[in-house]
């Protein structure tokens, strides 16, 4: 890491244009000077508050859909084609069609990511809850226990493990999401300002929220990592 | 005679959900009253023109060019430094920090400084896209190197194979599975990268070809909302194929791993 500094501040010394690459110093002081005028923090928000919106719209809709598909035959057979056609074209390939559809502002970003972070969530889902163990489902079976109480007390803790780790990932790939979304057709938020930044050739400004992004994405890898843990201390995670 | 109805049953259950929402689209265009709203049936007709037209597959022939490109680019790098990182503690201590602090900035958030130091050309392209791969056949490629069995390293060095034979013939094969399923998900990561990029770049920046740029023509230009969405179906189609490719050779490649 040191090294890295070391040389990145030795080319920028070389670089006889100080905007094609500023040193490490002026990065740091354009993201003080970003920060304490407040529109780092307000843009941060405004990305991270989509994400969670768009992110938990899609949780709702895509969790209860993947434990059908995952625990019943008609289910699967009835939405498996539907998703795997939708599935290969990206968030990002919907953006044109999004943007003439909901015009610049905050309804773009969030459908990108909505649609970004359904699929991993639906199959992660349907995987998790395909893959329980048979044992448990028939002993609750033997016992009695059938339809929504199953579900809730046997199938969805068993799931839960493959399910928040597909939250992890459908969180990821939302978050490359939106920077693409807002960067094209959004009028605030992280992936605004990195463009506004650019046309205005204010390369430290670009660099710092080139590493606010970076480690927004980090930190909420590691909360989502965190609370798996907490919510699921039976499935620790294996080294990886 | 037991089994045809019930296959019958199957297959028209699988195509409800499909033919329905065909349906429904069909029935909100025209329910729209507008004459640009697309409906499958000019989708059909435009996808026919495009295709005969050739720009279609010229657009498609530029966005993959960039994305092979690209992503020989970052495997020739990918491959040897993720072995050199998986077998050699030092150098993992050292560099892991830098892959991890970079790992979680998406391609697209470096685009306006590619664009600022490149341009807007293929080589910005190509380089957008072997960022994007980089990281996923990197990490896999490591984890494939650690997962190897330490047994078979220390047998083969107790025979006296010199470390470059044992690293062809013990460690590449161990690590193999591992690194192609790290280039299986590059390669995806790196399709989508390119229409990121070049629908970006498209927005902001004049023209650079490919499908992503055809797409944000027809959006800002024509207003062909009908081509949009045979790009889009075409993006999903040229997905699916890579993803169909790289398992096919998966399994030629390693047949001697399962998944």
């Amino acid at each position: 890491m040191a090294v890295f500094s070391v040389a990145w501040y030795a080319i920028s010394l070389t670089t006889p244009n100080k905007l094609l690459l500023p040193p490490p110093a002026d990065v740091a002081r354009a993201l003080q000077d970003m920060a304490t005028d407040g529109e780092l923090f307000s843009n941060a928000a405004i990305s991270l508050g989509r994400l969670l919106l768009a992110v938990s719209a899609a949780a709702v809709l895509a969790i209860p859909l993947g434990l059908a598909i995952g625990r019943s035959r008609l289910w699967e057979d009835l939405f498996e084609l539907p998703v795997e056609m939708l599935r290969p074209i990206s968030g990002i390939a919907w953006i044109p069609l999004a943007l003439f559809i909901f015009g610049i502002g905050t309804m773009l970003p969030l459908f990108i990511m909505f649609y970004t972070a359904f699929f991993p969530m639906v199959l992660g889902t349907a995987a998790g809850a395909r893959n329980i163990d048979r044992r448990l489902v028939a002993a609750a079976r033997t016992m009695g226990i059938t339809g929504t109480v199953l579900m809730r007390q046997v199938i969805l803790p068993a799931a839960l493990p493959a399910i928040l780790v597909s939250v992890r990932l459908a969180v990821a790939a939302s978050w490359t999401a939106v920077v693409a979304a807002e960067l094209i057709g959004a009028p605030s938020g992280l992936g605004y300002a990195l463009d506004y930044y650019r046309s205005m050739v204010m390369t430290s400004s670009v660099m710092g929220y080139v590493a606010v992004i970076g480690v927004l994405g980090f930190l909420t890898d590691k909360a989502l990592r965190l609370l798996g843990g907490r919510l699921t201390p039976w499935a620790a995670e294996r080294p990886r | 005679m037991m089994r045809a109805p019930y296959m019958v049953i199957r297959v028209a259950t699988r195509l409800t959900v499909p033919v329905l929402l065909l349906v429904l689209w069909q029935a909100l265009a025209m329910a729209s009253g507008s004459a640009r709203m697309p409906r499958p049936s000019a989708v059909l007709a435009a996808g026919l023109a495009l295709l005969a037209s050739g720009d279609l597959l010229a657009g498609l022939a530029t966005s993959l060019g960039r994305v092979f490109a690209g992503f020989f680019l970052a495997s020739a790098v990918a491959v040897p430094l993720g072995i050199v990182m998986g077998s050699v503690r030092p150098v993992e201590r050292n560099l892991d920090p830098l892959v991890e602090s970079f790992r979680p900035v998406a391609a697209i958030a470096i685009l306006p400084l590619v664009i600022l130091w490149l341009g807007t050309g293929s080589i910005a392209a190509v380089v957008i896209v072997a960022y994007a791969a980089f990281f996923p056949v990197l990490i896999n490629t490591i984890a494939g190197v650690k997962r190897i069995e330490p047994n078979l390293m220390r047998a083969a060095t107790t025979m006296g194979v010199p470390a470059i034979t044992r690293m062809r013939v013990v460690l590449l094969p161990a690590a193999l599975p591992s690194i192609l399923v790290g280039m299986r998900i590059g390669l995806g990561i790196a399709w989508t990268a390119i229409i990121a990029a070049e629908l970006a770049v498209g927005a902001k920046a004049g023209s650079s070809g490919g499908i992503g740029q055809m797409m944000f023509v027809f959006y800002a230009y024509s207003v062909e909302l009908n081509g949009i969405v045979v790009c889009m179906i075409a993006v999903g189609l040229v997905a699916l194929c890579l993803d169909w490719v790289l398992r096919a050779g998966l399994t030629w490649a390693v047949p001697w791993s399962r998944g």
